[in-house]
């Protein structure tokens, strides 16, 4: 016994939803696809899923591809474990070794990413990435804006007002949004995740444990 | 008696049904929705879909869970959303439940979230029995889709 304005209001509704959704959905997907033409910082590598790399031209060594989310406590710890030889393989040259900056934890990640790159063309995204995990703050709790990341990058000596402007601008955050995209396509389900030579590492015995984790980079 | 009883509670049971499943898949959908990484990684680890069709569904399916969830919190296509709402709830249990027979860890991204966990962290059970309790739901609203507080007022099942 609806009445015709009833069903009326009904398919109104009806369609308001459906077009809401639809359009919602679509800005979302292709909101989240990456952009060829976003500005890339330096040392990235498209090839490398559009990562930071270090050692790219050194032959016979094994890749070791690191994707974080800088808000991710777990990566803090992993840094904290395994930062060091990390380090010290590409100080020596041991190995190719690819960052991919993940940001799903939110807008925050985001930032930091961002200001990670702008530490890269200071050639010192090895030292931010370490300085930042060391003072990790708590997850999306409003603490990573410009002024703590600024003040990251000059307790690791960038005094630059390039880096500055660079943290201020977010204007790498397209390029961001590329590792994220590629990060997807790579079937990144977890941070941090660790492979070698395209391989997933054992994550309850090679993670965090620092002579397993030794070996198993070793290739 | 079980009659007597729907006639007389049914219709506030059915209000009560459209509001919790409505407002559990507006919520889900909408903590997804704000997270679209995390919402199609969350899918990736269930590692059924292909990966593109995984980041596709990860992003498209929060924003139905949304759509339906406000239809049946408004209470118009009850009949149809409860059966969609339904629908979707078994494909959970079933996603779930593979995961956990083929011994993923993985954690089920329901309101947000997701992703792989450490082993040990998983709550499948617990997430099984929500979704199958949310189903019941929308079993009663198929069959008693007359509800208090509706927008739309039907005389029986997908008249008009």
């Amino acid at each position: 016994m609806a009445t015709g304005g009833d069903k009326f209001t009904r398919n109104l509704v009806i369609g308001m939803v459906a077009l809401v959704v639809v359009v919602g959905a679509s800005f979302s997907y292709f909101g989240s696809k990456g952009s060829t033409t976003a500005a890339i910082p330096s040392s990235v590598s498209k090839a490398d899923g559009y990562g930071i790399v270090f050692n790219a031209d050194v032959k016979n060594v094994p890749t070791i591809d690191v994707y974080e989310d800088f808000q991710c406590p777990v990566c803090a710890r992993f840094e904290a474990i395994n930062g060091i030889t990390l380090d010290t393989a590409i100080k020596d040259k041991k190995a190719k070794v690819v960052y991919h900056v993940l940001s799903f934890l939110g807008t925050e990640s985001i930032l930091a990413a961002n200001a990670a790159a702008c530490a890269s063309d200071e050639g010192k995204f090895l030292a931010f990435h370490k300085g930042f995990y060391a003072n990790q703050p708590a997850e999306n709790a409003g603490t990573i804006n410009a002024t703590f990341l600024k003040s990251i990058g000059a307790a690791i000596g960038i005094s630059s007002p390039k880096f500055a402007a660079c943290v201020d601008n977010g204007g790498y955050a397209d390029w961001v949004k590329n590792v994220a995209d590629e990060g997807a396509k790579a079937n990144i389900n977890s941070t941090p995740t660790i492979k070698v030579n395209g391989k997933e590492l054992d994550r309850n015995t090679e993670y965090f444990n620092v002579e397993a984790f030794a070996k198993a980079i070793a290739g | 008696m079980i009659s007597e009883l729907l006639n007389k509670y049914g219709k506030w049971f059915g209000l009560f049904a459209r509001i919790t499943l409505g407002g559990v898949l507006v919520a889900a959908g909408w903590l997804k929705v704000i997270a679209p990484a995390k919402s199609q990684m969350a899918v990736r680890a269930y590692e059924v879909l292909p990966i593109s069709v995984a980041n596709f569904f990860g992003i498209a399916l929060p924003w139905f869970e949304v759509g339906l969830g406000v239809l049946l919190v408004l209470g118009i296509a009850v009949r149809l959303s409860a059966a969609l709402g339904g629908a979707l709830m078994v494909l959970f249990i079933a996603a779930i439940s593979q995961a956990w027979a083929r011994g993923l860890s993985i954690d089920c991204g329901c309101f947000g979230g997701g992703g792989t966990v450490a082993p040990g962290q998983t709550k499948y059970l617990s997430e099984i029995l929500r979704d199958t309790g949310l189903a019941l739901l929308a079993l009663y609203l198929f069959r008693y889709p007359l509800t208090r507080f509706a927008v739309e007022k039907l005389t029986k099942p997908e008249g008009e």
